[in-house]
């Protein structure tokens, strides 16, 4: 038994190495920068949180060994952590065998739901339905999709499909790419899109690919305002890697980008740069990694422990005002109420919010056929300049 | 590679029109076999214990535990050959039970402890398996019955061939002319005629005996 006055301890995972560590690196970040906020708050009635971290290397395999280690040598019962889908599917049987509790901060496919799961990005009804109404609507919907050759992908693309269906529209082309694709083969990718001349490109490309995707396409001279790349997942940490020139026009939706007008934002960021200077990015994953662990924190001291049976009372529920907006733990799905935004990236790399959603939207992580009207309380056009 | 050219598929989609009727007790498994069945956004009614009958509507899927205490019951709707599909619950995964769930006919199985994950692809595959079996009986019955009607035309033909010494197309024809004129079908045409045969036949086999 632990006194009092022991820290408490969480594990982090997230990849320091390997394809996807430059977003996981910016969700590390916020986890540290919440836990560092909490500490200098007074902790958890008075005890510290103390981080216990490793790098999973952007491997399933690796994630699960490492989170096996976590629970059963370090004594963790919660964990931080979780970018790809494939991770988070290697650690659920970890978490629910041990009966910890996974908090993970990324936009993900949906259906899933394990007791043991809390999920803090946006499934599908909180961005891919606002997109694909967004792009239709402004560019047509005549659509290319290349993604990266995963679940995530896959499954994005049938809910993407199917809207552009419903609109009439046709789908030109469907390609997956390996994790570790090559400049030469998005050179050509790129060659073959420039060729069927899509309305625009939805790209599930994740990871160090994407900085090569939205270069290649600078480089063969397409013009974003006329055919732009929409995605869910491209965001500032990406921007940041393949520099603001190639970056510059495309459009993503996310629930939060760092431009985001509300006080929350501006105190985080302000915070945020006097600790880490002024070049550090904010982004959607990043947010989430931050506000998931305030929302553990609050639980812990509702809870007045970190053991997970009385956390998993507390936190559905529970809501937080996080930079995005206040933000909810649904009580059925473990999933969060988020707030669904349109962006394009300007000249200083930065998102221009173009529409958004007026309240929280519900997430439903179930929900196989998604229509097209169900953002009709949508959004408030911010910009309304295309 | 390519995965799909046409949208998700119609059992897919209507997944959260199905009403579901869960014979379960309000146990663990029972709660958690609802509450994920909300999560999945069915509209889910639970009953426990099980009764003989649906009041309402009749359900497209029922969740039956299938336990000692039920598997003897004599329900009507599971004589019936095309009851709505069911997906076991079983608690005891031994050779009486199964056997209790193989006369229940059930398209699909979960076992105890009951967990979120799998029963989608349960449902899902449950549903896919009945409306297959559905099609199947529809598409069974149908043959038979074309069959049926193939053979009252073939008989009716080959009476009207040796009574009246008319070639096989000019049987038909003169049946189909009758039909047409009668408004009625080729098929009852071919009845006429056979029993009128039948008659006949009789008659005269009465009068050669006598």
């Amino acid at each position: 038994m632990s006194s009092n006055f022991d820290p408490i301890r969480i594990g982090v995972l997230f990849s320091e190495t390997g394809v996807t560590s430059v977003i996981e690196r910016s969700q590390r970040l916020g986890t540290w920068f919440a836990v560092e906020e909490i500490n200098a708050a007074g902790g958890i009635h008075g005890r510290e949180v103390e981080l216990v971290a490793y790098d999973p290397e952007s491997r399933p395999s690796r994630f699960q060994a490492l989170a096996k280690k976590l629970v059963s040598e370090d004594g963790v019962r919660v964990i931080l952590g979780c970018y790809m889908s494939s991770t988070r599917k290697a650690l659920i049987p970890v978490v629910e065998k041990s009966n910890s509790l996974l908090m993970y901060p990324t936009l993900y496919e949906g259906f899933e739901y394990s007791r043991n799961v809390i999920y803090t990005g946006a499934a599908p009804n909180q961005n891919s339905v606002q997109l694909a109404e967004y792009m239709t609507r402004m560019y047509g919907s005549r659509i290319f999709m290349v993604g990266s050759d995963y679940i995530y992908p896959y499954e994005t693309n049938r809910i993407m499909s199917d809207l552009v269906l419903e609109r009439g529209g046709k789908k030109v082309g469907e390609v997956y790419l390996p994790l570790d694709a090559s400049w030469e083969d998005f050179i050509t990718l790129v060659k073959r899109i420039k060729g069927l001349a899509p309305d625009f490109i939805f790209s599930t490309v994740v990871g160090d690919g994407t900085a090569l995707l939205y270069k290649a396409y600078r480089q063969l001279g397409i013009d974003p305002a006329r055919m732009p790349i929409a995605s869910l997942t491209t965001c500032e940490a990406e921007v940041r890697q393949m520099g603001r020139e190639a970056a510059e026009g495309h459009i993503t939706a996310a629930p939060y980008f760092q431009s985001v007008d509300t006080v929350a934002n501006r105190a985080c960021l302000q915070t945020l740069r006097q600790r880490f200077g002024h070049d550090i990015v904010a982004n959607q994953c990043w947010e989430a990694a931050y506000f998931q662990v305030h929302l553990l924190a609050d639980a812990m001291r509702r809870a007045g422990s970190d053991e997970v049976e009385a956390l998993l009372r507390v936190l559905p529920g529970s809501e937080f005002d996080a930079p995005q907006g206040r933000v909810r733990i649904d009580e059925h799905n473990h999933h969060t109420y988020l707030r669904p935004r349109i962006g394009r990236v300007n000249g200083s790399g930065q998102f221009d919010i173009l529409e958004e959603t007026h309240h929280w939207v519900r997430p439903d992580p179930y929900l196989i056929s998604h229509s097209l009207e169900e953002w009709s309380t949508r959004v408030k056009v911010v910009d309304p300049s295309p | 590679m390519s995965r799909r050219s046409s949208g998700t598929s119609v059992t897919l989609r209507n997944l959260r029109s199905l009403n579901i009727l869960v014979l379960h007790p309000e146990d663990s498994d029972g709660r958690e076999l609802l509450a994920q069945l909300e999560r999945i956004g069915c509209r889910v009614k639970a009953i426990w214990p099980p009764h003989d009958r649906f009041e309402d509507d009749v359900p497209d899927l029922i969740f039956l535990a299938v336990r000692p205490e039920v598997i003897d019951m004599e329900w009507a709707w599971l004589k019936r050959p095309m009851h709505p599909p069911i997906i076991a619950v079983l608690t005891y995964e031994n050779p009486t039970i199964i056997e209790a769930m193989l006369r229940m006919n059930v398209s699909g199985v979960i076992a105890s402890p009951v967990k979120s994950s799998g029963l989608l692809s349960s449902i899902v595959l449950a549903r896919h398996l009945y409306t297959n079996d559905m099609e199947r009986a529809r598409y069974a019955a149908k043959l038979e019955q074309r069959l049926q009607s193939q053979r009252k035309l073939d008989r009716a033909k080959s009476i009207l061939m040796q009574t009246r010494q008319l070639s096989e197309d000019e049987a038909y024809n003169l049946m189909r002319e009758q039909a047409m004129a009668k408004r009625v079908t080729t098929e009852s045409i071919a009845d006429a005629v056979i029993k009128a045969s039948e008659i006949l036949s009789f008659a005269v086999e009465k009068k050669i005996g006598s």
